[in-house]
């Protein structure tokens, strides 16, 4: 069986995706019910670019990580379906959105962003 | 018979030739039959000198033919050299027999010539008129010796003349004793002395029944030999040790019997005997009757006067003796309990020739092992083994003694021989039980004895019994102790001996040496020689500096404050000499004190004795002094400690001698060990030690405010006010009013950050007696550093008021249940931090303002309207948990802000308005989840 996988745009241009792999779960506080629309899940700010270290600060947690190439590169696909033919009813599409070729890992324990500091 | 007077010719013709003056004398004075000399000589010599004579005579019948032609009989000759020798032939014999009483041959080789003329000087005044030589006994009246020539069978018969013998042995005798440095200057005050001695000899002979057989021997042999070892006890019963000790260290020695001699002397009766023969033959063979029939004597007499025969006289040369007191001996006795003798004392006072000669009286060999020996624990512990378990196996099969001499000073290197000797006593103890029972087998025992550890007596002899190292020793040993001998005593011994070298010594002299010397014989004998040497008289006035050597001079610390308290009588006679003898008192302390050289021991002692004695003192005045004295050695010893100038050191030791010459009292001291400086020492550290445990547990922000010292010097007593309110009733905390609730919140606050609390301790004893008001309950609530220990003092009772029980443990509880409260949430505690800060502060301001005002007011009321403050912010917490928490939310919340407004200032009004957005999203962190993003994924979901 086939799959066609179509890559809409250029060689070049296909954007270019990264994975966050956290351990752990980012949870939504109670009085937020459950409602992501429009919340932050935190700042992820890459430091001092010689290494190539990434904070990530969820909550009153502070994640430190770090970006590592994956061996094998993933393709972020979209399904996309399409009614061509009456026959064949209908057409599954595999659109290439992005293509993954590292992650940020936290894989070290968060620290926490406390301090008796006024 | 008509020989008698030699011709003047002759005389002259004989002396040129100068041969044998005093066989010319014995020719010319034959007619003195019994020659009065004593002739040391072996039988060769005798005959050779008779030989001599025969030719001497010879030569003089030829002289006589020549010059005077004297008719006479061929015969006569030979009667005449037979008379002349015989006699001293015969009275050689009797001076044989004699010769243990004198013994004193040396005279005779040393000035035979001067001999000789004052035997003539002697002679020439005696004129023969009686008959002296016949050829028939009727002719002598009196006894007479026949005598048969050799050659032509004739016989003659010579008269004794016994006294005039004796008195020349006498005479010769007294010359022998002066010494022989030429004639006699003084010659009859002299012989009066010399006389004196004898009877003085005699009386001594009499009175010990013993002995001087055995001394005589032995002196003026070798004339370099010391005093001490010459005339040092050779027997049991010439020992100059207290009696008693001699006893119980020959009855300790004599229970070793059995298990040593007991059952070897059974298998192997004839090598013992055979041994023990040779020895007596060996050592014994110069000894004639007279040593035998002492030993006689003294056997009868310790039989008599001990009681029990097993003890008596083992008399190693007395083989029959031996094998009389093993049938005689009980079988069950084993081996003494306690298998090490500790003998102590100060030098000079016979333990080492207490235990060398009790040793040999008991048949042992002794084998000495003296500090001066190798000290390594591994050589001496050979050395011991081999001889405690070995059999020699030399000619001298005697069982071994082991006598460790100065084993106290044999301490500094290694403690190797108590060690040894600990082990092995141990390793007996162990198979203690099993041998006994063993024991009973009698081949068994044997085989179990060459196994055991220690088989075989040993004696340890120490100066100091106190000496550290030796008090293992000290615990499983017996003990002796052996004190002065009586100067009589002493001096009885020393004026014997001075006699024996013909010293002219004072009776009063000699008491003054052995006092100086403090009976120590050895020393005393050793200066006597010495001054002898020196041909000196003993300087009574000045014999400190006429005694040359003493063995050690350092005593033990209790010696050394017992001198110091101890004032010496003066006698009356040298009461004029006071000034004298104060000095050399103040030398003598300096010294002895100096060569101690423990400093701060010494004064430790006196710091801690001097009270107790009973010195008049009514205005305080010698004790503000002597109170003093230690002040400045303590100020000196701090400042050499501190300094290192340790040459400062030296003028410590003076320091002694105003306490001595303040306190000082003729009566004896009791003297106790300073323990005082050691107890106070271990209980300041110990202390010191919880009050920096709990310095450690108060929270830094307020301990760095509280230096341990000074909190110990000034601010116990009114932190204690605080600690325990008078007006703090013991009823359930809703009884309580207002004022009251909160006097109770700021105490426990109080208590939470000083980290005091109450605990549960058993009562002590001595505590009880200062707080009678808690003494009551079986387990005593106390604080928990105990700071009621700062202020309580010996004899002083302190005014705090205490808490009731129940009040107490109110307090436990809400202590625990605050410390619960800042521990749970870290949170809590971090916000309330500052202002737990601030009242502490406040607090421990408090705290000396109340020093200030508890000295005035000593129940000071002024903790509750303070603490009031505080109870308003503190109160909250203790009674609602759930604000705390929300306290918690709050503070997050603030530090977030803050945190916000440092890092992007642009959002700090959106952050004004939604505050509640501003983290709506937590991490939870997942530990050891490494798989949370990976999920199975099937094909079909991509296709459909």
């Amino acid at each position: 069986m086939e799959i066609r996988v179509k890559c809409e745009c250029g060689e070049e241009e296909c954007s270019e995706w990264t994975i966050v792999e956290l351990q752990g779960v980012v949870e939504t506080q109670s009085s937020f019910q459950g409602s992501l629309q429009n919340l932050e899940i935190g700042r992820l700010c890459h430091t001092n670019s010689s290494q190539e270290t990434y904070t990530f600060t969820v909550g009153y947690h502070e994640l430190i990580g770090s970006k590592v190439i994956l061996k094998k590169p993933l393709l972020v696909l979209k399904k996309l379906q399409k009614c061509t033919d009456d026959l064949s009813g209908k057409e599954t599409e595999l659109q290439v959105v992005g293509i993954i070729r590292t992650k940020i890992l936290f894989k070290t324990r968060p620290k926490p962003l406390m301090s008796g500091t006024t | 018979m008509d020989f008698d007077i030699p011709l003047p010719e002759e005389l002259e013709l004989l002396e040129a030739n100068s041969y044998f003056p005093e066989e010319e004398e014995d020719y010319l004075n034959f007619e003195e039959a019994p020659y009065p000399y004593p002739i040391d000589v072996d039988e060769e010599e005798e005959d050779e000198r008779v030989a001599q004579k025969e030719t001497h005579v010879r030569q003089s019948e030829s002289s006589d033919i020549n010059g005077c032609k004297r008719p006479r009989s061929s015969m006569s000759d030979p009667i005449v050299n037979l008379d002349e020798v015989s006699p001293a032939a015969d009275k050689r014999s009797k001076i044989d027999n004699n010769r243990i009483e004198m013994e004193d041959e040396d005279w005779l080789r040393l000035s035979p010539v001067k001999e000789a003329v004052h035997v003539m000087e002697e002679e020439e005044e005696v004129t023969p008129q009686e008959t002296i030589l016949s050829r028939y006994a009727s002719e002598i009246d009196g006894e007479c010796v026949p005598i048969t020539a050799p050659d032509g069978g004739e016989r003659v018969y010579a008269k004794f003349c016994r006294a005039l013998g004796d008195e020349e042995v006498k005479k010769l005798d007294v010359k022998a004793n002066s010494n022989s440095n030429g004639l006699i200057k003084d010659p009859i005050s002299v012989l009066l002395q010399q006389s004196e001695i004898e009877a003085f000899n005699k009386v001594l002979q009499t009175s010990s029944e013993d002995q001087n057989g055995t001394i005589t021997p032995e002196t003026s042999v070798m004339h370099e030999k010391l005093w001490v070892d010459k005339y040092s006890p050779s027997s049991f019963t010439e020992l100059l040790s207290d009696e008693q000790t001699n006893r119980e260290v020959l009855l300790w020695l004599k229970q070793w019997d059995a298990s040593v001699f007991g059952s070897e002397i059974r298998s192997t009766t004839d090598e013992v005997l055979s041994a023990l023969k040779r020895h007596s033959t060996t050592s014994h063979h110069q000894k004639s009757d007279s040593a035998f029939t002492r030993k006689n004597q003294f056997k009868r007499w310790s039989k008599e006067s001990f009681s029990y025969p097993q003890k008596s006289d083992v008399s190693n040369s007395n083989t029959t003796d031996i094998h009389d007191l093993w049938n005689k001996k009980s079988k069950l006795t084993g081996p003494p309990e306690q298998k090490i003798l500790l003998l102590c004392g100060a030098p000079g006072l016979g333990k080492t020739t207490l235990a060398h000669v009790a040793a040999k009286h008991c048949g042992y060999r002794v084998v000495e092992i003296n500090a001066s020996d190798e000290r390594s624990a591994a050589a001496i512990e050979t050395r011991i083994l081999d001889v405690v378990q070995m059999n020699s196996v030399t000619a001298d099969s005697r069982p071994k003694c082991l006598v460790i001499d100065e084993i106290d000073g044999a301490l500094g290197d290694g403690k190797g021989a108590v060690d040894v000797i600990l082990k092995m006593v141990m390793a007996e103890k162990k198979n203690a039980t099993g041998k006994e029972n063993v024991d009973n087998g009698k081949t068994s025992s044997k085989k179990e004895r060459r196994t055991a550890p220690l088989s075989r007596p040993v004696i340890c002899i120490c100066n100091d019994l106190y000496a550290p190292a030796l008090r293992p020793l000290r615990q499983i040993a017996k003990v002796h102790i052996f004190v002065q001998p009586t100067v009589s005593r002493v001096v009885n011994r020393l004026k014997y001996i001075c006699n024996m070298e013909g010293m002219k010594t004072r009776s009063f002299g000699l008491g003054a040496l052995a006092d100086y010397t403090e009976c120590d014989i050895r020393s005393c004998l050793n200066t006597l020689q010495f001054l002898n040497k020196k041909n000196e008289t003993l300087n009574v006035i000045d014999i400190g500096s006429q005694v040359v050597g003493r063995k050690d001079m350092s005593k033990s610390l209790f010696d050394i404050w017992k001198e110091i308290f101890n004032k010496r009588k003066i006698k009356r006679e040298r009461a004029n000499d006071a000034s004298g003898s104060e000095a050399k008192n103040f030398d003598f302390l300096h010294t002895l004190v100096s060569s101690r050289g423990d400093y701060d021991m010494i004064f430790d002692g006196i710091h801690e004795n001097f009270l107790q004695l009973h010195y008049h003192d009514p205005v305080m005045d010698k004790t503000v002094n002597c109170l003093d004295c230690l002040g400045t050695s303590d100020l000196l010893h701090r400042y050499i400690m501190r300094t290192q100038q340790m040459h400062i050191y030296a003028y410590i030791p003076s320091l002694v001698i105003p306490i001595h010459r303040r306190v000082a009292q003729i009566q004896r001291p009791t003297i106790e060990w300073p323990k005082s400086y050691h107890r106070c020492r271990t209980l300041l550290v110990e202390k010191q030690e919880s009050l920096r445990s709990w310095h450690h547990k108060i929270p830094p922000s307020i301990g760095r405010h509280l230096s341990i010292k000074s909190f110990v010097e000034d601010s116990v007593s009114p932190l204690l006010h605080i600690l325990s309110p008078p007006n703090l009733r013991p009823v359930a905390s809703h009884l309580l009013s207002d004022r009251q609730k909160e006097q109770l919140a700021g105490l426990v606050m109080l208590m939470c950050s000083y980290s005091v609390t109450y605990k549960n301790v058993k009562p002590d004893p001595a505590l009880r007696n200062l707080r009678e008001d808690a003494a009551s309950d079986v387990s005593v609530l106390t604080l928990d550093p105990h700071l009621f220990d700062f202020i309580s003092f010996k004899g002083h009772q302190f005014k705090h008021h205490v808490l009731a029980l129940a009040m107490k443990q109110v307090l436990i509880h809400e202590v625990e249940k605050q410390k619960i409260l800042q521990a749970s949430g870290g949170r809590s505690g971090i916000l309330h931090k500052p202002e737990i800060k601030k009242t502490n502060q406040d607090f421990a301001r408090r705290t000396i303002a109340a020093s200030n005002e508890s000295k005035k007011n000593p129940i000071a009321s002024n903790p509750p309207s303070a603490s009031v403050e505080n109870a308003t912010t503190s109160k909250p917490k203790s009674s609602d948990v759930k604000k705390a928490s929300r306290n918690a939310l709050n503070f997050f919340d603030r530090f977030r802000k803050s945190r916000k407004d440092y890092e992007d200032p642009e959002d700090v009004q959106k952050r004004a308005t939604a505050k509640r957005d501003s983290r709506p999203l937590l991490f939870k962190f997942n530990e050891g989840f490494t798989n949370a993003v990976k999920r199975p994924v099937r094909m079909r979901e991509f296709l459909l």
